[in-house]
């Protein structure tokens, strides 16, 4: 059984399409990440998942439960950590996790949560008086109550400092290696990178790519990318450039021949290029998942849409 | 029952507001000055009538009846439309629960936050009025409080309801100001206004049955109805008090007739406005994106 299921799922609001017939589906035990830049429709998915968004058309089913109609099962079964929401002002932080225990009907130790999110000196503090940071982690314990079989994250990072960031990758891998399924959305590649199995890229209500990390990697040919100063630039010269063999693309960028290079040892090409124009120096990039992102979300061909 | 969870620490998070206790603190005054009054005013008139336990209450229901609803308002107005356009509502419906559990917490959380304030301020009013006065009616005291708080009720369902029915705050204090000024304070003209016109743009000198009932549809005239159906021998006493209390009494002694003969309708009234409250503010909740 697939731990969240997506089918042709459609959202609209009015005249904007903000999912546009989505199909996904995310196994159980794995950690999974929803990439996508802001507003491409990440939250309105999980808002779907959640029951607080009915979909225009498709459907959701979470651990085997229709999302819409049997709402009360999928949130008996997961944690929750929501995005934009906003904590009880007037409630102190043990009392927001003793409202997560009393509402799952579980006994657990609310201290015992907050040690583990490490917000427990400040349990009997308001939390409206929480900083972002804070809040986060508050949200997590109360998301992590009653031992859920799959973890919901939006952005779980917002708010956290370097260091809180990778705390909470650090919690992530251990909720999953006890056998939870963690679906989280990000608009940082570099977090999702950093702990999922498999990714899914969104853009503009469409998924663009599925894959794990080393299959976007492998399916994208971004291998690495010279930066060659060479004595004389000019338009012939980057025509010969682009016919070298092992050259994937070449351009002028900021008064620098930017060379991909595919297949062949940097140095052939930088040795060929030396023959047609003198090489005075050079740097190699190896492109990030981060380049592949925003290649993905932004050099859309645009005759697709 | 998660509708009990949530209606707890709904009231946890509503009873630690200062506008909540500036309106407790702001009834129990009022509602100690105004029985002083009573108590005091006909001596000092040298007015014949003697100030009675029985005559105290329907003089309360005067300020209850308006009261009630301001307070309702401060108190409800943002329970649900407040949590959703800051977001808590996110926090509280990814936990295992339902909108229907959630709405039916929030409507008893902020029904017994109200109750909870106004049953101090009616306890301590009446309490020094019937020391004032050397007379308690236990009986009485406790029918009048048991109504007087599931007006309370009604009334915090009615502003939870319409607080369910948007996103906005704004548009919630719009609804709920808007519900106070059509239903209470222009419920008499409005009524007389249609037969106005019915009858050819004249007032006819018998008032038509259906009036009566119209006349009601005011949750805190439908209030005063419900008290004198259930303390009958007191409202019988207290009728010529009545017409001096004003606000509250007026409505419904503009009834004429008719209101005395069943006072009953007062409480299917109220009935019927917790049940409309409901279903309306549920139906849409349940609809609505987040």
């Amino acid at each position: 059984m697939a731990a969240i299921e997506l089918e042709g799922l459609t959202k609209r609001f009015g005249d904007v399409v903000a999912v546009d017939g989505l199909d996904l589906t995310v196994e159980e035990g794995e950690i999974f990440g929803f990439l996508g830049p802001n507003g491409a429709g990440k939250s309105t998915t999980i808002d779907i998942l959640l029951d607080f968004i009915r979909p225009t058309g498709g459907t959701a089913t979470v651990l085997g439960y229709d999302a819409q109609s049997d709402g009360l099962a999928v949130r008996n079964r997961i944690g929750v950590l929501p995005d934009a929401y906003h904590v009880y002002d007037r409630l102190t932080g043990r009392q927001h996790v003793e409202f997560a225990i009393e509402m799952k009907g579980v006994d657990e130790d609310p201290d015992a949560l907050l040690e583990r999110v490490r917000v427990a000196d400040a349990a009997d503090r308001k939390a409206g008086g929480y900083s972002k940071g804070m809040r986060q982690r508050l949200i997590l314990a109360m998301a992590l109550v009653g031992d859920p079989e799959l973890l919901v994250l939006d952005e779980p990072s917002t708010g956290l400092d370097p260091n809180g960031a990778r705390e909470m990758r650090e919690i992530i891998r251990a909720e999953n290696d006890r056998g939870t399924t963690v679906f989280f959305s990000s608009h940082i590649m570099e977090q999702v990178e950093a702990v999922c199995d498999r990714v899914a890229i969104i853009d503009d209500g469409h998924l663009v790519a599925v894959d794990t990390i080393d299959g976007l990697r492998d399916a994208t040919e971004v291998g690495e990318t010279l930066y060659v100063y060479v004595s004389a630039l000019d338009d012939s010269v980057l025509e010969r450039v682009r016919t070298l063999e092992g050259v994937g693309t070449a351009a002028i960028d900021d008064g620098r021949l930017r060379v991909t290079v595919d297949g062949v040892s940097k140095f052939a090409v930088l040795h060929a290029i030396d023959e047609i124009t003198a090489v005075q120096d050079f740097s190699v990039v190896e492109s990030s998942l981060e380049d592949l992102f925003v290649r993905y979300t932004n050099d859309r061909p645009e005759i697709e849409s | 029952m998660t509708w009990a969870t949530v209606a707890k620490k709904d009231f946890r998070d509503a009873v630690q507001s200062r506008a909540l206790w500036a309106l407790v603190g702001v009834f129990v005054v009022l509602s100690v000055l105004s029985t002083y009054a009573y108590v005091e005013a006909p001596a000092l008139l040298g007015a014949a009538t003697e100030a009675t336990f029985g005559g105290l209450i329907f003089f309360t229901i005067g300020l209850v009846g308006l009261f009630v609803p301001l307070s309702a308002i401060v108190v409800c107005y943002k329970s649900l439309a407040g949590e959703r356009e800051l977001g808590s509502i996110k926090l509280l419906l990814s936990l295992p629960t339902t909108r229907g559990q959630v709405f039916v917490g929030k409507v008893v959380g902020r029904a017994t936050v109200l109750a909870f304030g106004l049953g101090v301020g009616l306890v301590v009013g009446l309490g020094v009025g019937a020391a004032l006065i050397g007379d308690l009616e236990a009986g009485a005291l406790v029918v009048f409080v048991l109504t007087t708080l599931s007006f309370v009720a009604v009334y915090a369902t009615i502003v939870v309801g319409l607080s369910a029915t948007t996103g906005s705050t704004s548009r919630a204090t719009t609804l709920a100001l808007g519900f106070f000024v059509v239903f209470e304070l222009l419920w008499d003209a409005i009524p007389m206004g249609i037969l106005y016109v019915l009858e050819g743009f004249s007032i006819p000198s018998t008032m038509p049955d259906w009036l009566y009932p119209l006349l009601q549809l005011s949750p805190s005239a439908a209030y005063f109805s419900a008290v004198v159906a259930l303390l009958p021998n007191l409202a019988d006493a207290a009728n010529a008090e009545s017409a001096q209390s004003g606000a509250g009494a007026q409505t419904a002694a503009d009834a004429a007739d008719p209101f005395y003969t069943n006072p009953e309708i007062g409480i299917a009234i109220l009935l019927l406005w917790l049940l409309v409250a409901l279903a309306i503010g549920y139906y849409r909740f349940d609809a609505s994106d987040l």
